[in-house]
């Protein structure tokens, strides 16, 4: 510019670059939400060429049937990372909710021997309650005492371990009602496994939950950014507590399930659980940082880490190495749908 | 005439010297979106250059990869030898060039001083911080630019308009050949618009080049050398920044926008709705505050960054603890102790922070538009209602002029003019009659503006109460019925429209 009175400039026009072809763009653009889908036909496509009988009938009702232990505990793991918190604690109430409730099943099924009705209803409420107990305190712990849920949920797991082993001595627990397994544990009802039913029930919930309620609405907004939903309204102490609260009772949904198909109270479950949790919701999109995350591609994300797990036990791979395949899995996940 | 004359020579033997920092062609893609056009642009030592345009025009794009933070998809920058885009900030740095973007670069858990002096601290023997020797550097800078700014504050506890203070001088502080600043004054209290002014002045006596963008009009004439527009991504025109408002409207906005750009004032006004006596917070950041205000009437509060006016919004609206005082809403005394109580009494808060405090980013536009009203009025209930929610949200969009088609899309992903309309929606999805607007226009272009006036004048009309908390003083002064003066969390002075004068106005700023 020469003048500083009102030069009009004239940008030079150069040929715009050829820029990288379409399907390129596409594919950087789309990227995350191509993650899991991408993982999950390329799991199936290896599984289907080189491990014998992975897609037969009988393995897929198989891969259902373990899923739902690790499905139930994962959406509890969402509830809580959408309202922009975190559970470590799941594992250990896994643990809880299996030894509490199977002892309290044991303990009224010794005094009523007749009614085994009830010592499972009494079980299923006292586990469920336990659950929902140590949601409670990482609710209150977390939104009250604005401990960070990292702390306070790892915090409480080895409270949580501590009373599990407390309660059950450390041993097996024995003495269920032989109607608690045969129905929950291996069950079926029209072909169906009970387990699979439950964990349907539970996901159908959870996605009419976070769709069409209030609260689900809330608790995206207090994920996406707690000060903003406060300045909106939304009472989000309460909405943190009742996260950890669901997650608790999801958590001890999947301990009592568990501890049907073992047919014995066990305090030595649930271990892999906060990783193999995190890791579903990861893979399915759900952000660490809060408010995002959708309940059927939890679904999704559970069922690709169980047919990792069945395909590579299909294949004979060792548990040792199974576990850094899924740790690996996790990284990559991470890795490639980082923003 | 003569001294004008002189200046323009003056001017004109700047601009035939060589440019400190020539941009050719420099254009920037997005997918296959076109977000710069190739923008020609040259950058002369000791002068201020303006960049002036909409939301969304492209500024910041521009600056951007000046400035390192981002790369340019064709067409190349030359500064000193070197010709070619930078990879990144630090050789941007390396080569002179400093920004100070809207988005800080500060370590909020460190102190002032080291966050000045981070990546460039003074050491002694055997690489050990010497942290006396960066204090001293630091209060020695403040003190020099003129700041009013603690060196051993921890920038966390700082406001905005401090932090931004703190930005400005780790940008100075290696005397750059080039300086960005991208909307600098959106967060300074008056004081420090003057010392910046000042700075920049002197700043550009040492021929530092300096790239500008504003959205407050009356800046660009006292501080502007050249101003080039920019529209959706286009260079429009590079012209002298004394060129007239409604000229450079014309070019931003391509159309002819009218010159009062204020609505008109309604003149009846109702009962009192919303009444604080002696209202005090327990952190005494408020102190002894009386206000009425009446249905229709619009009540200015205006003071220093820190005086305590967005504190007294905030109060009102449970936000705060509450040691003495009382608040009066609609003819009922209440003590909220969490904003759901108070937007059930009808009082609504819509805060300053759009990022921080208004929005969430990762939501779409539509939820959190009816975030707030999901637990009010005929929305109540457990379940969602999607019809009456797809509604109200067309209504209230078209209200604030907000894209209806863009409704799903995330927040963030929105102009900052956007997201503020989407943040003022809130306050229309549920009924209430009292409102709180802290500073409503912050960072938002000519045109936005107009249109959240324009908000602000139909609700008035429809007999709301507003409270209009604004540093910007020509806003209160176009749009309030009467303005209260805060200083040191108290109300000092009241002003009836009458008597508005900037002068005296900003006199009550100081003790």
């Amino acid at each position: 510019m020469t003048s500083t009175t009102t030069t009009l400039s004239s940008p030079a026009q150069p040929a715009v670059p050829a820029s990288s072809p379409a399907w390129l763009t596409w594919l950087q653009r789309h990227r995350q939400a191509l993650v899991l889908p991408v993982l999950f036909i390329g799991a199936v496509l290896i599984f289907t060429s080189f491990a014998p009988g992975f897609l037969s009938l009988d393995n897929l009702t198989n891969v259902a049937r373990q899923s739902v232990y690790l499905l139930i505990v994962a959406l509890a793991q969402m509830i809580v990372l959408i309202g922009g918190g975190l559970d470590l604690s799941v594992g250990m109430i896994v643990a809880l909710a299996s030894v509490v409730g199977a002892s309290v099943m044991a303990a009224v099924l010794q005094a009523m021997p007749d009614s085994p009705g009830l010592a499972i209803a009494a079980g299923t409420v006292a586990g469920l309650a336990s659950g929902a107990v140590v949601g409670v305190v990482n609710g209150w712990g977390t939104s009250v005492l604005r401990i960070p849920a990292f702390m306070m949920t790892l915090g409480m797991s080895s409270v949580v371990f501590g009373v599990t082993l407390l309660v059950s001595g450390g041993v097996p627990i024995y003495g269920l009602p032989p109607e608690f397994g045969e129905v929950f544990g291996f069950g079926k009802l029209m072909g169906v496994p009970v387990p699979v039913l439950v964990a349907l029930g539970a996901v159908v919930v959870i996605y009419t939950l976070l769709e069409h309620t209030r609260f689900g609405r809330h608790l995206y907004a207090t994920g996406g950014n707690q000060r903003a939903a406060d300045l909106s309204g939304v009472r989000t102490r309460r909405v943190s507590m009742y996260a950890f609260v669901l997650s608790g009772l999801l958590a001890a949904l999947s301990g009592l399930l568990l501890t049907a198909r073992l047919d014995t109270g066990e305090s030595n479950i649930g271990a892999s659980m906060p990783l193999e949790s995190i890791a579903a919701c990861v893979i399915a999109g759900v952000a660490l940082s809060g408010g995002v995350g959708r309940t059927l591609a939890v679904v999704v994300g559970t069922l690709l880490i169980v047919f990792v797990q069945n395909g590579m036990n299909l294949m004979q791979v060792g548990a040792y190495a199974q576990t850094m395949v899924i740790g690996a899995i996790l990284i990559a996940a991470m890795a490639l749908s980082r923003k | 005439m003569n001294a004008l004359a002189v200046h323009e020579e003056v001017k004109n033997v700047a601009a035939q010297a060589r440019p400190v920092l020539r941009v050719r062609g420099l254009s920037k893609r997005y997918g296959t979106h076109l977000a710069l056009k190739p923008v020609n642009l040259d950058l002369h030592a000791g002068q201020v250059h303006i960049l002036f345009g909409e939301n969304g025009a492209g500024k910041s794009t521009l600056i951007s990869m000046i400035a390192g933070a981002n790369q340019p998809t064709d067409g190349s920058l030359e500064i000193g030898t070197h010709t070619g885009g930078f990879t990144c900030v630090g050789e941007a740095r390396r080569h002179g060039v400093r920004a100070v973007f809207q988005e800080f670069s500060l370590i909020p858990d460190l102190t002032v001083a080291d966050n000045i002096v981070l990546g460039e601290e003074p050491v002694r023997a055997f690489g050990m911080l010497s942290k006396a020797a960066a204090r001293s550097q630091v209060r020695e800078l403040i003190a020099g630019l003129g700041f009013d700014l603690d060196a051993d504050a921890t920038v966390a506890d700082l406001p905005r308009g401090k932090q931004q203070m703190v930005e400005i001088c780790k940008a100075v502080r290696q005397n750059p050949k080039v300086l960005i600043l991208d909307e600098p004054t959106a967060s300074l209290s008056e004081h420090d618009t003057k010392a910046l002014f000042a700075l920049i002045e002197r700043l550009k006596a040492q021929g530092t080049a300096i790239v500008y963008i504003t959205h407050r009009m009356h800046e660009i004439p006292l501080i502007g050398d050249t101003l080039t527009v920019l529209r959706d991504g286009h260079l429009v025109a590079s012209v002298a920044a004394t060129t007239p408002e409604s000229a450079l409207i014309e070019l931003m906005t391509g159309r002819t926008v009218s010159a009062d750009i204020y609505p008109a004032l309604r003149s009846d006004l109702g009962e009192v709705v919303l009444s604080l006596r002696g209202y005090t917070t327990r952190s005494r950041e408020v102190v002894d505050a009386s206000l009425q205000v009446r249905a229709g009437e619009i009540v200015g509060v205006a003071g220093l960054v820190g005086c305590g006016k967005s504190e007294l919004g905030q109060a009102c609206f449970g936000l705060h603890k509450i040691d003495a005082g009382e608040l009066a809403l609609n003819g009922q005394i209440h003590r909220f102790a969490h904003p759901a109580d108070a937007i059930a009494a009808g009082l609504w808060y819509s805060p300053s922070d759009r990022k921080r405090e208004g929005l969430a980013l990762v939501r779409p536009a539509s939820e959190n538009m009816t975030l707030s009203s999901l637990a009010f009025g005929s929305a109540r209930g457990a379940w969602l209602r999607r019809k009456a929610e797809s509604s109200l949200l067309r209504h209230i969009s078209s209200q604030v002029d907000f894209p209806v088609p863009r409704l799903g899309e995330a927040v963030g992903n929105f102009s900052g003019g956007n997201q503020q309309k989407a943040l003022l929606a809130k306050g229309l999805a549920q009924n209430v009659n009292v409102y709180i607007f802290d500073e409503p226009t912050v960072g938002v272009d000519v045109g936005a503006r107009q249109a959240i006036y324009k908000y602000l004048g139909e609700l008035s009309a429809a007999g709301a109460a507003i409270v209009l908390i604004s540093s910007d003083l020509p806003e209160l002064l176009g749009l309030s019925h009467r303005l209260m003066v805060m200083r040191g969390g108290r109300i000092v002075r009241e002003f009836a429209r009458d008597q508005f004068d900037q002068h005296q106005v900003l006199e009550q700023f100081f003790d």
